[in-house]
């Protein structure tokens, strides 16, 4: 297209170069007209510029931040205003890592005040020797407010909508064991579909649930000592009965005398392995096996759920953590299913800095195994969920 | 004959766990809410609590609180939480609080919930419990 097409003069082209000085005015008004937070500082983490939407977030004025040290002049706290170590800091993890760094963190402000940020923290280099730093953030308060908010409106509403299910599936299963008259086989066949409907939903409440808060990356992480072994005997308790129902031998055990001690969320372990472990009662035929080990590593601790099911057939393996993938050998046995549990539990695993993998033949058994850190990974320290 | 409170402010579902544990053998009573709870077991001890958290008035956690103050966490009665809120921070609130055992609603059916509660009176407790094995259906 000609320039002159659109209205640009022709004398305005080519674009001239820009002299050291113009450059500088140009860097100073991107800096200052920043909608966000920026400061920058010289390669001893001394603060050399601020703009005004960083004054404005942190309370300080420019001439009380400039030459001070950026980690001691601006406080990094946790959520309930404890300070974060300095090396758990973007901009110390920036400077020692040299990469960019994005995590949301919290600053006190001069009036003591303690604000939720989104932060993005760069090295400046020149020919790799570093210069200092740029960084950049944004108060989040309100997006946190929503988020948490949000989550309160789903846990309410997931079990707003399993009440009125639970009494459908308990007076159902009461008509089928005769509280009301003995009914007749078609009839309590067909009661036993109103059942298996009910727990469909159940699951996809359960599971959307699951979804949608590690989807906005707002799973609380609270890292806490927990043992492995007792989140595994709480499970095994909780899912028996499901076991029961299908005469399946559920058990587990410890290999080796090692703690199996580790910090890190145990809600979040416990929503991990009530769902591998009630897909492997799941997808295992009747009177079968399924087996939770523990192994205590000296850094991690090592979970395996065993099952002598119906396995996954080779085709499918690759696929098998996507959203809403269900492998065809199991659509033909089980209608139920939402092809979201083992996509949630990879998200999860992932957040809490573990691997999870699987050794499976078809007609055989399935092991699926996933490792944790003993310590939380530290993006998660600082409530960033990574995705 | 053991006996057991229910607290379930669902009407439909408080009413079918009643006729359930009735036919089991228990002897039932009923409350809708904490406070309800509360003012029963001036006059009724139980052997068991069937105990929902969610409920309007006074909450489950909250029903907790005042009964170990007015307790002293001596009593010796067995708490079942009897819930939706799997996997909830509010679960790990009850057992600190002194619950035994947390059931999920939508996972048990009638069945079950005579297994888990003739299961629960059982553990660790002193008290005889009338013929055990007639109250458990298969």
């Amino acid at each position: 297209m000609n320039p002159t097409d659109i209205g640009v003069p022709d004398n305005l082209l080519p674009m001239p170069r820009r002299t050291r000085h113009e450059q500088q005015a140009e860097v100073e008004a991107i800096f200052t007209s920043i909608g966000d937070g920026a400061i920058t500082t010289d390669e001893f983490g001394r603060i050399t510029r601020v703009n005004p939407a960083a004054q404005e977030l942190l309370g300080y004025s420019e001439a009380e931040l400039l030459g001070e040290w950026f980690p001691k002049k601006i406080v990094a706290v946790t959520s309930d205003n404890q300070p974060i170590n300095l090396m758990d800091r973007p901009i110390t993890k920036a400077f020692l890592t040299g990469r960019p760094v994005a995590e949301k963190t919290y600053y006190r402000r001069k009036n003591g005040e303690v604000i939720a940020l989104a932060i993005n923290v760069s090295s400046i280099l020149l020919n790799g020797k570093p210069l200092g730093a740029i960084e950049v953030f944004r108060d989040i308060t309100f997006e946190q407010e929503v988020d948490r908010m949000k989550s309160e409106f789903i846990s309410l509403a997931s079990h707003q909508l399993r009440t009125p299910l639970s009494a459908i599936k308990t007076y159902t299963h009461m008509l089928i064991d005769g509280f009301m008259g003995e009914l007749n086989p078609d009839q309590k066949k067909s009661l036993r579909t109103v059942i298996r409907a009910t727990d469909r939903m159940n699951e996809l409440i359960s599971i959307l649930l699951n979804v949608t808060r590690l989807e906005s990356g707002n799973i609380d992480s609270t890292p806490k000592v927990v043992q492995m072994d007792k989140i595994a005997a709480e499970i095994i308790h909780e899912l028996e009965l499901m076991a029961n129902g299908k005469s399946i031998n559920l058990s587990m055990r410890v290999k080796g005398k090692d703690s199996t001690s580790l910090k890190t969320d145990s809600l979040v372990v416990k929503e991990i392995l009530t769902n591998l472990v009630s897909n492997a009662v799941k997808y295992t035929p009747e009177s079968g096996n399924v087996q939770i080990v523990v192994k205590p590593r000296k850094a991690s601790i090592l979970v395996e759920v065993i099952d002598s099911g119906w396995g996954i057939p080779k085709a499918a393996q690759e696929q098998i953590f996507s959203k809403f993938f269900r492998a065809q050998n199991i659509v033909k046995r089980e209608t139920t299913g939402t092809g979201l549990g083992l996509y949630l539990v990879k998200g999860l695993i992932d957040a809490l800095g573990g691997k999870i993998w699987f050794y499976s033949q078809e007609g055989k058994g399935t092991t699926f195994s996933f490792s944790l850190p003993r310590s939380l990974h530290p993006k998660v320290r600082q409530g960033k969920i990574s995705k | 004959m053991s006996s057991i409170l229910i607290v379930e402010d669902d009407r439909d579902l408080n009413k079918a766990y009643s006729t359930i544990l009735n036919r089991e053998g228990y002897k039932v009573e009923t409350a809708f809410d904490g406070q309800e709870a509360l003012e029963k077991l001036k006059n009724f001890e139980p052997d068991l609590i069937l105990l929902d958290l969610l409920m309007p008035v006074m909450g489950g956690l909250e029903f907790l609180q005042h009964w170990n103050l007015r307790n002293k966490q001596k009593s010796d009665v067995k708490v079942l939480i009897f819930t939706n809120m799997e996997n909830s921070p509010e679960v790990t609130e009850a057992y600190k609080l002194g619950a035994h055992r947390c059931i999920i609603k939508s996972w048990t059916a009638p069945h079950n919930l005579a297994h888990v509660v003739n299961d629960t009176l059982q553990t660790k407790s002193g008290k005889t419990k009338s013929s055990k094995t007639s109250k458990t259906k298969a």
